[in-house]
């Protein structure tokens, strides 16, 4: 089958690529471009597993196809820490907060979360409507939700760590 | 102690945070080639006519085999074949001349990319020759039905009978006499990553290499060298990260071996990642079982008696190597669970069916809770008594001499305490009162109680599979720790680095702990299952480790001229009693051990490591896990749905290594079994079809259907000993029980018994009559 060029900008890198058409947005970031940290959960948009941030807004990347990103500026879980490694507060929030075990749906998770932070906080019970796009098998979703919650009121690099710093003053 | 109790931040979270974790999926070898399955959409059927050609020929095509080339390289499968009475069939990796399930593997198409070994299943043209499918209860205990499997004559695969006490008399002497029968549906482990595996046999050497996402490394490397008939010594499998499994990934796979022989045949590695489809017709379902059940009793709430009759539908093949024959005694042993009954009948029959295979899920005895839990509450309600009563009534306290009637022993059990906590925690009382009004104002408000026993570890005459780890003091004075578990999930790196941390005397961040590469994990076939990890691993890394230390210290002590009953070590540092200026880092021993140990006085024992094996001695407790579940529900009675208001659990597991991992197992565990109840269902209709591929079929539950769930740990330490008990199973075990008790409850005013377990909002609304059954 023909392979037809695909331009991205992915976590501030420009990466291009040459795929076939039918080649999902997915397999495209994880098998072309070797960002693993997204995953697929389903392959029919059920699960969340496959969310990446495309041009800002939450999509989930295994209903796309590749080709149709041409162009577009993609963020996904490699992308939310610091160059310098320093966590992002919704990572740190998620880890303070337990909110995986396997960590499989994590990263969907993240970016579905990351899309919200932008939006600011909300009510748990809007917020699990929120999360209700993206399945977790091993958690029971409260700790994820405590998360995200916590996440709400770290939501700038500063704030997050004055609050390491405050947890960490606390030990 | 200083970090075992604490929920210290777990060593897995900064990869899995910032998208380096690495599951089987982000494995990608040089030259490595992709599966995919033919699989069969006839549920019982003969092969008549194969033919591969066409697909073959597809450019990117590399090989196409069927089952007769995996047949050629591997050896026919039989497994529990030592356990007596157990018909066990034997079974080849893929069909050959017939299939046996909706699902079940025809061929297997290896090529340059997934996308092409799809195309190419496409162009493999199969005749069947359809045959009559054996799906009901009914049908598999049909002598005159067909015999799935030519080598035996029926489908009832196993058979065991027992009676404990006089039953009759029981039943004589009874007061009334009670009868349900209880069902289950077919519910799945579903974890979010998929099966998968990248086989890479290297021709060169011989070496079979697996790339697994297994819960048992070495169990997997067992199968693998078994059944592809490969020397043991040139098979190695690595495991990375496993994105959940929750039984299902203990097993071996007849993928597995098919993809392994494929690789060894073709002589290049090669990835199979199944898709979600096939995950959820082919990779493993669970609990199709059913219970009918007499229980003899007398009018003031005594248990005279139980007659009992389950049924398991273990699908077609018996699973590699946990089959479903392990599970109809250990049910008939946990039936009676924390209660006194004067007398017991058992019989348990495993049944062949054209359905999936059945692995372990997350309490694969469950039903033992089920089945009891609801009758205590049948019974109560006919008694006319109020079921947290009848349960006191019966409730054995934990004395010494404390047996149930199947022969468990219950010294130090602390049920009655979880169960009132569990009252006390709720305000049962007022609850009841809340409940009358709530009933007066045509609310639908339910209670439902539910309490369980786990053998983890089990009482001191049932303990059974030592285990061993593997630890050596490395030359920077840290700890390596090689366990033969298959974390996924559960935090092993943190936990046992948080036992081996306390038990030597350093840092956490001076302890790393190993698993999934067989070369280096000692030996053991069950790795992670069965609520094992945290009494078995922890006691063998606690044991190994206090060896290690031993050893350090014998060395320090000949370095430093001083008695080794005089030194201790503090946080990576050997320091002589009352002298601390004379500490010394552990790396300073270990560089002596390594490099200059003609520097020690002959004799020194100059080895930094150990392997141990934990064999249950010192283990201290009842070894029973356990506790009680509570639940409120509010029924809409316009749509049939549930809404849980409350949901709490006191539990007892002992000793607490981490509490947020503790917690985390339990909501995880108790969200699978209320999604048993109210959301899955591994669907098949008459002619074995199956119906439920999708996530638009099998409804997972998200966060808007899963409630707050309440903690209260018990935590009963005894004075002496090792009392860490297992906690992965107990919350899917026993919600399934609190919630449809809940249910049943707040069903009242329409006088139903719930006896299935699968209450979606349209079963809900025949039951209340609003639509007919
Ligand atoms: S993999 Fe995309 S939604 Fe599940
Ligand atoms: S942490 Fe395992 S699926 Fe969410």
């Amino acid at each position: 089958m023909s392979r037809r060029p695909v331009h991205v900008k992915i976590n501030g890198v420009e990466r291009e690529g040459y795929v076939e058409p039918r080649k999902t947005l997915v397999d495209f970031i994880r098998e072309d471009l070797e960002l693993t940290g997204t995953h697929v959960g389903c392959e029919h948009g059920v699960c969340g597993a496959c969310t990446v941030l495309l041009d800002g807004e939450a999509v989930r990347s295994c209903l796309m196809f590749a080709v149709q990103a041409e162009g577009c500026e993609i963020r996904t879980i490699e992308g939310m820490a610091g160059p310098d490694g320093q966590l992002h507060p919704l990572q740190e929030a998620f880890r303070d907060n337990h909110s995986f075990q396997c960590g499989f749906c994590t990263p969907g998770f993240m970016m579905t979360a990351a899309a919200l932070l932008e939006e600011g906080p909300l009510s748990e019970e809007d917020l699990r409507h929120e999360l209700s796009g993206n399945l977790c098998r091993c958690t029971g979703y409260q700790s994820i939700v405590a998360g995200v919650m916590d996440a709400f009121g770290r939501s700038t690099p500063a704030a997050g760590q004055a609050a390491d710093a405050a947890t960490e003053a606390a030990r | 102690m200083r970090f075992v109790g604490e929920s210290v931040t777990r060593v897995e979270d900064r990869r899995i945070l910032t998208g380096r974790g690495r599951y089987i999926d982000d494995v990608k070898l040089p030259g490595m080639l992709h599966a995919a399955f033919l699989r069969s959409p006839f549920a019982h059927a003969r092969i008549t006519e194969l033919e591969i050609g066409e697909a073959q020929k597809l450019p990117g095509v590399v090989a196409v085999l069927t089952g007769a080339d995996i047949e050629a390289a591997t050896v026919p499968i039989q497994v529990m074949a030592q356990f007596p009475d157990f018909k066990s069939p034997a079974y080849l990796a893929m069909a050959t001349d017939r299939v046996r399930f909706v699902g079940d593997l025809v061929a297997i198409v290896v090529a340059e990319s997934r996308y092409v070994a799809e195309d190419a299943l496409e162009l493999i043209n199969v005749e069947y020759d359809p045959m009559r499918p054996i799906v009901s209860f009914d049908d598999a205990q049909d002598s005159t039905a067909p015999a799935i499997f030519d080598d035996i004559a029926d489908n009832v695969l196993y058979r065991s009978t027992s009676t404990h006490g006089d039953v009759d008399a029981a039943f004589a002497a009874a007061d009334t006499v009670i009868e349900e029968t209880f069902t289950q549906s077919r519910q799945a482990n579903v974890p979010m990553e998929t099966r998968g595996a990248v086989a890479d046999f290297d021709p060169g050497t011989g070496d079979l290499t697996y790339y697994a996402a297994t819960q048992s490394p070495q169990g997997c490397r067992f199968q693998l060298a078994t059944y592809l008939d490969h020397p043991i010594d040139r098979v190695r499998v690595l495991s990375g990260d496993v994105g959940g499994a929750f039984g299902l990934k203990g097993p071996v796979h007849r993928e597995d071996i098919s993809l392994a022989a494929a690789s060894r045949i073709i002589g290049r590695p090669i990835k199979w990642i199944e898709d979600r489809n096939e995950h959820l017709q082919a990779s493993g379902h669970a609990r199709e079982e059913q219970m009918q059940v007499e229980a003899a009793v007398t009018s003031d709430g005594r248990l005279l008696g139980l007659r009992a009759r389950l049924l398991i539908d273990q699908g077609a093949f018996p699973c590699l190597p946990y089959a479903a024959v392990l599970f109809p005694n250990m049910i008939r042993d946990l039936l009676p669970g924390p209660y006194r009954f004067g007398a017991m009948q058992f019989e348990g029959l495993v049944l062949a069916t054209n359905k999936c295979w059945v692995p372990p899920y997350r309490g694969p005895w469950e039903i033992e809770t089920w089945v009891r839990e609801r009758l205590m509450d049948v019974v109560a309600r006919r008694l006319g008594m109020d079921p947290a009563e009848l349960r006191r009534k019966n409730m054995f306290d934990g004395a010494e001499e404390d047996r149930s009637i199947s022969g468990q022993h219950l010294a130090g059990i602390t049920s009655r305490e979880s169960l009132e906590r569990a009252l006390g925690r709720i305000d049962y009382g007022s609850l009841r009162s809340e409940q009358e009004a709530a009933r007066a104002e045509g609310r639908l408000l339910g209670v439902g109680i539910a309490t369980f026993l786990e053998a983890a570890p089990g009482p001191k005459e049932n303990r059974m599979f030592p285990e061993d780890a593997k630890v050596r003091l490395e030359s920077n004075g840290h700890l390596l720790v090689m366990t033969p578990q298959g974390p996924h999930g559960q935090g092993h790196e943190t936990t046992l680095a948080q036992i081996a941390a306390d038990a030597m005397g350093l840092p956490l961040d001076h302890v790393r702990v190993v698993h999934g590469d067989t070369r280096q994990t000692p030996m053991n076939l069950i790795g992670t299952g069965g609520s094992r990890a945290s009494t078995w691993a922890s006691g063998s890394v606690m044991v190994t480790t206090r060896k290690v230390r031993e050893k350090a210290l014998g060395i320090a002590s000949a370095m430093l001229e001083i008695d080794a009953g005089d030194l201790d070590i503090i946080d990576g540092m050997v320091v002589p009693a009352g002298a601390p200026a004379k500490a010394m880092p552990l790396a300073a021993i270990a560089m002596t051990a390594y490099l200059a140990p003609e520097s020690l006085p002959p004799g020194t024992d100059n080895h930094l490591e150990a392997q141990e094996t934990f064999t249950g001695d010192g283990i201290g407790g009842s070894g029973w896990s356990g506790g009680t579940h509570l639940c409120v529900v509010e029924i809409d009675q316009d749509t049939g749905r549930v809404r849980i208001l409350r949901y709490i659990v006191v539990e007892d597991c002992g000793q607490i290594i981490n509490p947020a991992i503790v917690e985390g197992q339990i909501r995880g565990g108790v969200a699978q079994g209320i999604a048993g109840v109210l959301y899955e269902k591994a669907a098949y209709d008459e002619e074995g079809q199956f119906m439920a591929g999708t996530f638009m079929d099998y409804l997972l539950p998200t966060a808007t259907e899963i409630p707050h769930i309440e903690i209260d740990h018990i935590e009963s330490v005894p004075v002496e000993g090792l009392d860490i008990r297992g906690v992965g199973e107990g919350g899917a075990i026993v919600a399934p029980a609190a919630l449809t008790n809940a249910i049943e409850d707040a069903l009242l005013p329409f006088g139903v018994t719930v006896n299935e377990q699968y209450l979606p909002p349209g079963r809900i609304l025949e039951l209340t009559g609003a639509i007919p059954a």
